[in-house]
């Protein structure tokens, strides 16, 4: 069959590309994060926080281009899914890169010498790159249409939701004196935002099911861990 | 193209359609005359034989004195012609209708075309002659000349003219209409009698007048079917008196009188006739313009 | 865009089927074959209405095979819509089930067309009495040109001798109000038919139709040759119109099937490719043919 609307698929093509873009705009600030709290680098930090400014700017790209693309061209069936996913998936990568913004900004507010606590942070930085590497998996799984890799997120998703917990457990236990106990505190906010990303990046993985069989289902996560159940 | 050669070719062009306007507009000139000079004798020559007397007296016979009127020609042409045309154009609308709605592609309706077509071009003695073998000298009816068999002769000749016409005019009728018909559930006969048939009036009437007028105008039909007579007379099956047959008899008579009548009775023909034509044209023009 | 202000849990999709479906979601359990039974939620077909069952149906034009081995119910109550490129043979299909098809000089077709439980095709069926029940629209309006506006409606009433109670007036009266155009021609209903607009001529075609209280209307691109305010207004009239008949509608624009239809059945080469409620013909098509021929790919 000869394919039609050519100019049509070439900016389906395009809104695509601009969205998995801000993806991998939003895996490169979470590594940036990740770098800054692991060194304490305010000025990277401050970075990451100005730069969130493109994944704004991404957002209403794309946004506005899904908006041009369903008065104009009507689409119907996988494009019409696919437009709608975008639509999700790129929302979700805004608030993603709002949460490396979140994490970067507690930066400066535990000062120039904040008592780090080993066991945390180190679990900490372990959350980040499992989040990191969700983000870079849904990516894949989405650009590759792969339902199989993007149900795999939510193992991933298992341990960091497990992390947190620990996190916050510790947080609970450490605290001596009034600055520790201080950037504790900041430091269950940062694996609190770490986990949102994960939970962002599962649900980038769900659109990735739904252009592909045509249905939504909630993947069932350890945020939803009635999911599937009568209790769900 | 440089600007100098274009006025020569221009002018070359505007020479031969100067002259084709020229050889054209000749040969409707020469068209236009005999025309002209017909309408031109007729008015001349015919106008003065017109009087009161003259539509409502018949032809004495009598070859020098008061050779009377036209009164029985002019009746009889109107009760020859209607006759005529009560027969032909039911029938030939009814075949037109056939050919159209019913036959259409089978081999009958094929041949039946071809025989109308030839119908047209027989000469109209060869029906004057038909009829006299086949009705006058057999005596049908009990009588030999008759108007009724000049009617037949006649409506014969206007047949294939009605048939043609109106089958024109049923073709012309959109198919989208007879569907939208079909497709209420309404039976064939009626799609035909109610839709279709309505719809193509105007035309089949136009046709109809053309024919009428044509027949009026036949003579040799009527020599051997109708003859001539001096009286009015509305027994159609007798001899009965036409325009064209007085026509061909007076004009032979070495009297002038009686031939200035047979002018006026030329001329009182090629008014009914131009009558009719313009009624024809008339409802042509206002079924166009619905 | 404020970080603070997130939501703390996403915002899931709902997936229990009780709220109204949202328009990209499949529809559970929905039906491919068996369109007759996915009613949309929240109508109810018309009492009166009859069903067209067409099973194994085959037409020829000649030697041309234009519909082949065709299956379709037509739901009672519900709007049909056929779609397909030119040639699939939606047109011969429809003109099948009024039997108009066999109209065509050298066109027979054979299978078995049932409106509700009478077979169409049976030897003792009167073809009028078929065409009685099964009105049809055609692409170009084609009101009867010699009749007015009045005697348009009611042609159908005094020539195919419909059935039903009332004089003349009043039922082409309710004919006109059915079909959305008595305010504007009640006070010229003397005038000829063919004075009207387009739009007006297509309703004036829809009114001489459901005069003689068909029990199906087909639809052959009513709205082909009209501009897009008459089409808008026939597509609302069939909305209308579907609460008290049974139509199927062929169309070439797949954004009026959307609009218009329950459910919709795709058409590839005188074949049935899908059968579908319209919402999952137009968002998750089982068939790649439907899903290329539904986006544009081809036809």
């Amino acid at each position: 069959m000869a394919e039609g609307r050519p100019s049509f698929q070439l900016q389906l093509a395009e809104l695509e590309t601009a969205t998995l873009g801000g993806l991998d705009m939003v895996v490169e600030q979470i590594d940036r994060t990740l770098e800054a709290l692991a060194h304490h680098d305010v000025e990277l930090a401050s970075f990451v926080i100005a730069d969130d400014d493109r994944i704004d700017g991404r957002y209403l790209e794309v946004h506005q281009g899904i908006l041009s693309l369903l008065a104009l061209q009507a689409p119907v069936a996988g494009d019409l899914r696919l437009v709608a996913a975008l639509l999700h998936v790129i929302r979700h990568v805004e608030r993603m890169g709002d949460q490396c913004v979140t994490i970067a900004k507690t930066l400066p507010l535990t000062g120039n010498e904040p008592p780090v606590r080993e066991e945390v942070l180190s679990r900490v930085l372990r959350m980040g790159r499992c989040a990191r590497d969700e983000a870079h998996q849904a990516r894949r799984a989405f650009a590759d249409r792969d339902v199989e890799l993007a149900i795999d997120l939510v193992r991933q998703d298992r341990e960091i939701n497990l992390l947190n917990r620990e996190i916050f457990r510790l947080a609970i236990e450490v605290g001596d004196d009034a600055d520790t106990r201080e950037w504790a505190m900041h430091m269950t906010l940062v694996a609190r935002a770490l986990e949102r990303v994960g939970d962002n990046a599962v649900d980038i993985g769900e659109q990735t099911a739904f252009v592909v069989t045509g249905l939504f289902r909630e993947f069932s996560d350890s945020s939803h861990p009635f999911a599937g159940t009568s209790l769900g | 193209m440089s600007i100098e050669t274009l006025p020569r070719i221009a002018a070359r062009r505007r020479r031969t359609d100067q002259i084709m306007r020229g050889l054209v507009g000749l040969g409707t000139l020469i068209a236009l005359v005999p025309l002209v000079l017909v309408i031109y004798y007729l008015l001349k020559r015919g106008l003065g034989a017109w009087s009161a007397d003259f539509f409502t007296t018949d032809p004495t016979g009598n070859f020098i004195g008061d050779q009377g009127g036209i009164k029985s020609a002019l009746l009889g042409t109107i009760e020859i012609v209607l006759l005529a045309s009560a027969l032909a154009i039911p029938i030939g609308v009814s075949v037109a209708l056939y050919l159209v709605e019913f036959g259409k592609r089978s081999r009958f309706a094929a041949t039946v075309r071809y025989f109308v077509d030839v119908m047209t071009g027989v000469p109209s003695i060869v029906f004057g002659l038909f009829i006299y073998v086949t009705l006058v000298l057999n005596g049908w009816l009990g009588s030999s000349f008759a108007g009724w068999k000049g009617a037949v002769a006649l409506g014969l000749l206007m047949l294939p003219v009605v048939t043609r016409a109106a089958e024109v005019a049923l073709v012309l009728v959109p198919q989208s209409l007879r569907e939208a018909a079909l497709a209420l559930g309404v039976p064939r006969y009626r799609v035909v009698l109610r839709v279709v048939l309505p719809t193509a009036l105007p035309g089949i009437l136009t046709g109809a007048l053309l024919a009428v007028a044509r027949a009026a105008g036949e003579t040799a039909p009527l020599l051997f079917t109708a003859t001539i007579v001096k009286d009015t007379s509305f027994n159609l099956n007798g001899p009965m008196n036409s325009l064209p047959v007085q026509i061909f008899n007076d004009l032979q008579q070495p009297s002038d009188a009686l031939v200035n009548r047979a002018w006026g009775a030329a001329l009182t023909l090629v008014a009914m006739i131009l009558i009719t034509s313009l009624l024809a044209r008339l409802v042509a023009k206002r079924s166009a313009i619905r | 865009m404020n970080p603070e202000t997130e939501n703390v849990t996403e915002i899931p999709e709902s997936t229990d089927s009780s709220s109204s479906p949202s328009p990209i979601r499949s529809t559970l359990g929905g039906a491919t074959q068996d369109g007759a039974t996915a009613t949309v939620a929240g109508e109810t077909p018309a009492s009166h209405a009859k069903g067209i069952t067409i099973t194994g149906l085959n037409a020829w034009y000649g030697s041309q095979h234009s519909v082949r081995d065709f299956t379709l119910p037509v739901a009672r109550g519900q709007v049909t819509a056929l779609i397909g490129p030119s040639g699939s043979g939606k047109s011969t299909v429809v003109r099948c089930i009024n039997r108009m098809h066999e109209e065509i000089p050298g066109a027979r077709a054979e299978g078995s067309v049932m409106l509700d439980d009478v077979d169409l095709y049976g030897s003792s069926v009167d073809v009028v009495a078929v065409r009685r029940a099964i009105g049809m629209v055609f692409q170009k309006p084609n009101p009867f040109p010699t009749f007015s506006i009045f005697d348009n409606v009611a042609a159908g009433i005094k020539l195919a001798g419909g059935k039903g109670e009332g004089n003349m007036r009043d039922r082409v009266e309710k004919s006109l109000r059915g079909a959305a155009l008595w305010d504007e021609v009640k006070d010229r209903l003397g005038e000829p038919g063919i004075g009207l607009s387009g739009g007006q001529q297509q309703r004036l075609c829809i009114a001489r139709a459901i005069a003689v209280e068909p029990d199906v209307i087909l639809m052959d691109e009513p709205c082909s040759a009209l501009d897009p305010g008459a089409t808008l207004k026939i597509e609302d009239l069939v909305h209308e119109l579907k609460k008290d008949y049974t139509i199927a509608i062929v169309t070439h624009n797949m954004q009026q099937a959307a609009r218009v239809a329950d459910t919709t059945c795709f058409m590839l080469d005188g074949q049935l490719v899908e059968h579908a409620p319209t919402e999952k013909i137009f968002s998750n098509p089982d068939d790649s043919r439907t899903e290329e021929y539904v986006t544009g790919k081809f036809g």
